[in-house]
């Protein structure tokens, strides 16, 4: 690690385990361009659909926007960019084209990384699957109603079209051993999870009507919908309680309680999920855990006691412990324990695999290296049960490490990214609120006779405007060896942030905001924009007077606006003017104003923000300096400061026609067609 | 620091009228600094200058660089293959940067693009202000840091004209006279005492132009 080179990455990416360019993809659904939002995901993640809808979204909870107000609904917008990408095909090639076979047994989220991964590599990768359906918890354990099934069998399909070979209905241990495989196959992947219910220790517990939550919940997922009773108790806090429970719901139990140990802020469900859950109806017991089942012939009633929250865990949450003489009983006509998976292991002990105390494979490090040659696990049934994404990375690393094995190639993995620091608090306060987009959701009466799917997906200006509330962590200024010193950036930046350094002004990557205003005012041109290049608005520009010769209005306008403030597109509709969108008008520099007349347009507008609402205060007041600016270098040419407008409406862009009406054409353009 | 401003641009228009090549050459030190000169404003000139000729019908060529000194012959060297494309140079610079050029490349014609204004301090966001003469005998020791050559209007050495009312200077109410500041900031320095001291008759002959300084002639008087 000693000589490591560190990459400094929004924090969004750095908290992502398969390290998802998440500012990246964002800022492209900001503009309205899901494909290349979903190019971006697609570049690191096979599973975009499934991810946009059931990530544990380790970015939203690292998302510096939650300092402000709420984090941006980053797992909200993954889906938008997934689910309105449909119509194009991702057909991707192997790079290479190598002679090892490799087995993988498992087809979770792990499972079908490392195949992804390692087909795409070059290697022959065959599944083998001991269910009859491929996708592990994807297919059948997570609820359709949450993740529909269609969808994961989209984007399974995708990942098998790169030429990965299945067996399904065979298990291990009792269709084929890993040693076996090892004749056919020069390595084999286990990552085959962990979904061995954990039953609490207590009288009772084998008593009929007693279920596991996994198993409830594939068996609900193979069509097995057995009526449970009129009431039914969950036990557990993880996410396969609450879908055990509101699958209950939607089987038509009228009375559905979830009882936790804890209370709502350790229950790794999440907040939101739980609002939903009691929205449908499901009510919740905290801080209660059972000491006994009890009933004839089949569970009847469960005796509970009450728990309280006493020193921290080693997880860091507190530990709940009982309190004296509080057992309380609840009626059930069936309950479903979700307290808790391990790993399956017996099979694999018996291949000859080392597994420890918690029932879990041990392996070298996080590549999943085991002690049995040119055998490697990761996944659920190394780390016992993970979120899919971090399935994901884990197979993602997998597939590193067994590509690095066959090549003889050396070094290992290392994550390199470093995040970028919080925001400091005197800037929080300068940056301007904006409110999280709610998710759209089936109304609760349809859901409870449904499994449709509940998140409903964002409308086109819902993700935009949602996408608009990232804060472009890290995309913003840095001063190049040009600088003067001159100290204007100092002078003017509306959050503060550039400093003078030993010898030039120094901007603070992570704290700066990315308005462009310093860029377009930097007398050495020393400060650059990592969101935008130095020549992209001269082509931008080069790219709509191109349009406008085909199209040969009578007249031609370049018109700028603002994306924070005009979202969903320019804020005019007129054939005569040819928009061209900025994250801030403040970013334009008078040279960029003036460039247009140079190639062709008769005129120029900036569509004016009301400054108490611009994101970056000051912008409206930048753009009207540089507007004026222009407009006395317009003046002195003789092309006429007139032809330079700030408009806010319809009316104001009618009184500037009708001024260029009298002024006719461009005079560079010489009363040829347009930007002739 | 050198403040400079831009000449108005129709006289920069009837400079080059003849020319059809020009580089248009910024100066990456004091010019940028006080935002006249730059590689911004090297841009901004340049698409002015191409409009206006296009216009009339009389198209130009314009080069664009920005250097980082005008004044010191090893820049000017640095890009001295690009003189010989141009019909000539309109130097941002201030006048020791134009007078550079002219000096070290014989063959290269040189045009001012620039007023070279005066020895200035920053006033604020985009402001400057001048304040020293270079005089070239320097009083600011016994006048508490305020410099009466350069802030009267006079430039008189010995206390307020009589032409000084409520604190401002007769030449306009905007310039405060020079003298109340000083006495002022001698009056916060606890110094009022010093300002009875005459300070005498100044030797303008270090004024005599042009000025030269040379390290080596302050070691050999050391010497002597």
């Amino acid at each position: 690690m000693g000589d490591m080179t560190i990459v400094f990455v929004p924090p969004c990416q750095a908290a992502c385990p398969i390290n998802t360019d998440v500012r990246g993809y964002v800022s492209a659904l900001a503009r309205g361009d899901a494909e290349e939002a979903i190019r971006i995901i697609r570049r690191v993640n096979p599973l975009p659909s499934v991810c946009g809808r059931i990530c544990t979204r380790l970015c939203e909870t690292a998302c510096r926007r939650a300092q402000v107000d709420a984090p941006v609904a980053i797992r909200a917008l993954k889906r938008y960019a997934s689910d309105h990408t449909k119509h194009l095909t991702f057909t991707q090639k192997p790079l290479n084209s190598y002679s090892e076979r490799i087995a993988i047994i498992g087809s979770g989220p792990s499972g079908l990384t490392a195949a992804y991964d390692l087909a795409l590599l070059g290697y022959k990768v065959t599944i083998f699957e001991a269910q009859h359906v491929l996708g592990g918890l994807l297919s059948e354990g997570i609820p359709r109603y949450r993740l529909p099934k269609e969808v994961v069998q989209r984007e399974i399909e995708d990942i098998l079209s790169l030429g990965i070979e299945v067996r399904t209905g065979v298990s291990l241990g009792k269709d084929f051993t890993i040693e076996g495989l090892l004749k056919d196959y020069q390595a084999v992947f286990i990552a085959v999870g962990s979904q061995k219910s954990l039953h609490p220790k207590c009288k009772g517990d084998n008593l009929p009507g007693i279920l596991s939550g996994v198993e409830f919940l594939k068996q609900t997922d193979r069509g097995n919908t057995s009526f449970l009773g009129e009431n039914v108790l969950v036990i557990g806090g993880g996410h396969t309680a609450v879908d055990a429970a509101r699958t209950c719901v939607r089987l038509g139990c009228p009375d559905v309680t979830v009882v936790y140990r804890r209370t709502l802020d350790e229950m790794p469900a999440g907040r939101e999920e739980v609002e939903q859950a009691e929205l449908e109806g499901v009510k919740f017991i905290y801080l209660a855990s059972p000491v006994e089942f009890a009933g004839e012939e089949k569970v009847q009633r469960v005796k509970f006691v009450r728990m309280e929250l006493g020193e921290p865990d080693p997880s860091g949450r507190r530990r709940p412990v009982p309190v004296k003489d509080s057992e309380f009983d609840l009626e059930a006509d069936a309950v479903i324990l979700a307290i808790g998976y391990i790993p399956d292991v017996e099979d694999l002990k018996q291949d000859g695999l080392k597994v420890d105390r918690k029932g879990t494979i041990i392996v070298k490090d996080d590549t999943g290296i085991t002690d049995m040659k040119g055998v490697f696990a990761a996944g659920d049934v190394v780390t016992g049960p993970m979120s899919v994404i971090e399935a994901m990375a884990s197979g993602r690393k997998a597939a590193g490490a067994i590509h690095r094995y066959f090549r003889s190639i050396p070094d290992k993995w290392v994550d390199n990214r470093v995040s970028l620091r919080s925001l400091d608090e005197p800037l929080v306060s300068l940056i301007h609120k904006s409110e999280r987009w709610q998710m759209p959701v089936l109304p609760v009466e349809k859901r409870k006779s449904t499994f449709d799917e509940v998140d409903l997906g964002y409308e086109r200006e819902q993700a935009c405007r949602e996408a608009l509330r990232c804060l472009n962590c890290g995309a913003g200024a840095s001063v190049d060896s040009h600088c003067a010193t001159c100290l204007n950036c100092l002078r003017i930046c509306p959050f503060g942030i550039p400093v003078l350094g030993k010898e030039t002004a120094e901007i603070d990557i992570s704290q700066c905001q990315a308005c462009g205003i310093c860029a377009a005012e930097c007398p050495a041109s020393a400060i650059h924009l990592s969101n935008e290049g130095k020549d992209d608005l001269r082509q931008e520009v080069e790219q709509v007077m191109d349009r406008a010769r085909q199209e040969t209005p009578e007249i031609a306008v370049i018109g700028y606006y603002c994306r924070y403030h005009d979202p969903l597109g320019p804020p005019l509709d007129n054939d005569e003017i040819y928009w061209i969108a900025r994250c801030c008008t403040g970013r334009l520099k008078e040279s960029q104003i003036i460039y247009p007349f140079e190639i062709g347009a008769d005129g120029v507008i900036v569509s004016l923000c009301l400054s108490d609402e611009c994101r970056f205060r000051q912008g409206s007041y930048w753009v009207t300096e540089h507007m004026k600016r222009a407009g006395r270098v317009l003046k002195e040419t003789g092309i006429g400061e007139d032809r330079l407008s700030v408009i806010s409406d319809e009316e104001d862009f009618t009184g500037f026609r009708e001024k260029l009406e009298t002024m006719g054409i461009n005079p560079l353009r010489k009363g040829k067609k347009v930007g002739a | 620091m050198i403040v400079a401003e831009l000449k108005p641009f129709e006289e920069i228009m009837n400079m080059v009228r003849d020319r059809e090549k020009l580089l248009i050459l910024g100066c990456g030190s004091c010019v940028s600094v006080c935002m006249s000169g730059g590689e911004k404003q090297v841009e901004l000139l340049s698409s002015a200058l191409r409009m206006a000729r296009n216009r009339e019908g009389n198209q130009i060529t314009v080069g664009e660089k920005t250097i980082l000194r005008q004044c010191d012959p090893e820049f000017i060297q640095q890009i001295k293959d690009e003189f010989p494309h141009y019909d000539a140079v309109l130097s941002m610079a201030c006048g020791a940067g134009v007078q550079g050029i002219s000096e070290w490349m014989k063959n290269v014609e040189v045009l001012p693009a620039m007023n070279t204004r005066f020895i200035g301090l920053s006033d604020g966001q985009g402001k400057w202000v001048e304040i020293c003469a270079a005089c070239g005998d320097c009083v600011l020791g016994m006048t508490g840091g305020i410099c009466p050559v350069t802030s009267c209007p006079k430039g008189i050495l010995n206390g307020p004209c009589g032409g000084n009312k409520k604190g401002k200077c007769e030449v306009s109410p905007d310039v405060p006279c020079a003298w109340v500041r000083i006495y002022e900031r001698m009056k916060e320095l606890g110094k009022l005492d010093e300002l009875k001291k005459e300070i005498g008759a100044k030797d303008w002959s270090k004024k005599q132009r042009p000025g030269r300084y040379t390290i080596k002639e302050k070691e050999n008087e050391k010497v002597s």
